[in-house]
């Protein structure tokens, strides 16, 4: 037979583990995940040739001898947004790993994604490639955004993402990193 | 402590299983919106109703005007998230496999193609149709375990008011499985 104390300390347990489920329905918002799918198949990457910031062309052909992430995003997409200090986090991590970010917007024009990446924290200085016409999304197989490729220095693909990611966890960046080497 | 901490476990768990199956809409406190969410064979389901409201902002804001957008954001427009935690493969779904439940008969959803077909017919700016095209969820996915995902917009096109059942369908290697989400009702 529970007494009153033991009756109040378990309800304060069940509160807690109630919290706690509902931290990640928080605002109605998914959680983001750390895990990366390893392509094993030799698969080169495809083609992306696109306009940066500074309407320069990159061409990712000029990247061999690097690690590659290639993030397909837009300003709207909810999913897009949250994992976005994650991926300059990840630059950060990796800056002198010989690892370049992509972040391929879809659809967009400077006037919109500028003003958007001054709200990041902290602030990008990874590279946004702009594709207006989205006709990079069938070619890199990409169904939904946010779509997230892992390229090895080789040009092969390595590791593949659909969704958001908490591309600043350990696990992430240590794929990454161990790529470079 | 320890019996309690077994006894608040077993409770725990037996309110979730609870949630489940009883699939009870949870209300946004804010805006009112209602989710409901189910985890079925290691796959988490979930639709958020969009208001019209918020549906017609959000296409304004891609370039639509409210009237090139009206057939959609009033054909009962919900934030559609599927996610593969923990099932026992690579999930593979078609969007047009799934089927809402209305009155004991069964439709199918429009597809994407089948919106941009009609929303092309009215003249509307590249931009704004490709931000349409890319904010529907996948016509066609596969999810890995361990947490691919993707949300987006899903119109089940009905009126406002409308109660269904929506029966999401996959399959792993070929093998097919299905969930159900229960008397999900549209905004007014």
């Amino acid at each position: 037979m529970l007494n009153k104390q033991s009756i109040r300390s378990l309800i304060i347990v069940i509160a807690t583990m109630l919290y706690a489920n509902g931290i990640s329905h928080a605002e109605g918002l998914p959680p983001l995940t750390h895990k990366l799918t390893k392509i094993n198949k030799s698969i080169m990457a495809p083609a992306l040739r696109l306009k940066n910031m500074d309407d320069e062309i990159v061409d990712i052909k000029d990247l061999q001898g690097k690690v590659v992430v290639v993030n397909f995003w837009a300003t709207w997409c909810p999913p897009c947004r949250r994992e976005m200090g994650s991926l300059e986090r990840l630059r950060l991590a990796t800056k002198d790993k010989n690892v370049v970010i992509l972040a391929v917007n879809i659809g967009e024009d400077i006037e919109t994604v500028f003003p958007f990446m001054g709200t990041v924290d902290p602030s990008p200085s990874f590279t946004v490639l702009f594709d207006p016409d989205a006709d990079s999304m069938k070619r890199w197989n990409v169904n939904g955004l946010p779509t997230t490729y892992i390229i090895k220095p080789d040009g092969t693909v390595a590791y593949s993402a659909v969704g958001g990611r908490e591309f600043d966890h350990p696990d992430i960046q240590q794929k990454t990193i161990n790529l470079s080497r | 402590m320890k019996k309690i901490i077994i006894a608040a476990a077993i409770s725990f768990y037996s309110l979730s299983c609870f949630a489940d199956i009883a699939q009870t809409p949870q209300v946004n406190p804010v805006t009112g919106a209602a989710t409901w969410e189910i985890n079925e064979h290691g796959v988490n389901l979930s639709l958020t109703q969009i208001l019209p409201q918020q549906a017609q902002a959000f296409y304004v804001n891609r370039g639509f005007t409210l009237k090139q957008i009206e057939s959609y954001t009033s054909s009962c427009v919900y934030m559609a998230v599927l996610r593969n935690d923990n099932a026992p493969g690579t999930i593979h779904f078609i969007r047009k496999n799934w089927s809402v439940l209305v009155d004991g008969k069964s439709h199918h959803l429009l597809s994407v193609d089948d919106w941009l077909q009609r929303l092309t017919e009215t003249n509307i700016k590249k931009s704004a149709l490709i931000a349409f095209r890319w904010a529907q969820f996948p016509s066609e996915q596969k999810y890995e375990p361990g947490g691919d995902w993707n949300q987006g917009m899903l119109s089940v096109g009905l009126p406002p008011g409308s109660v269904f059942n929506l029966i999401a369908r996959w399959d792993i290697d070929g093998k097919p499985y299905e969930t159900k989400l229960q008397e999900v009702y549209c905004a007014k």
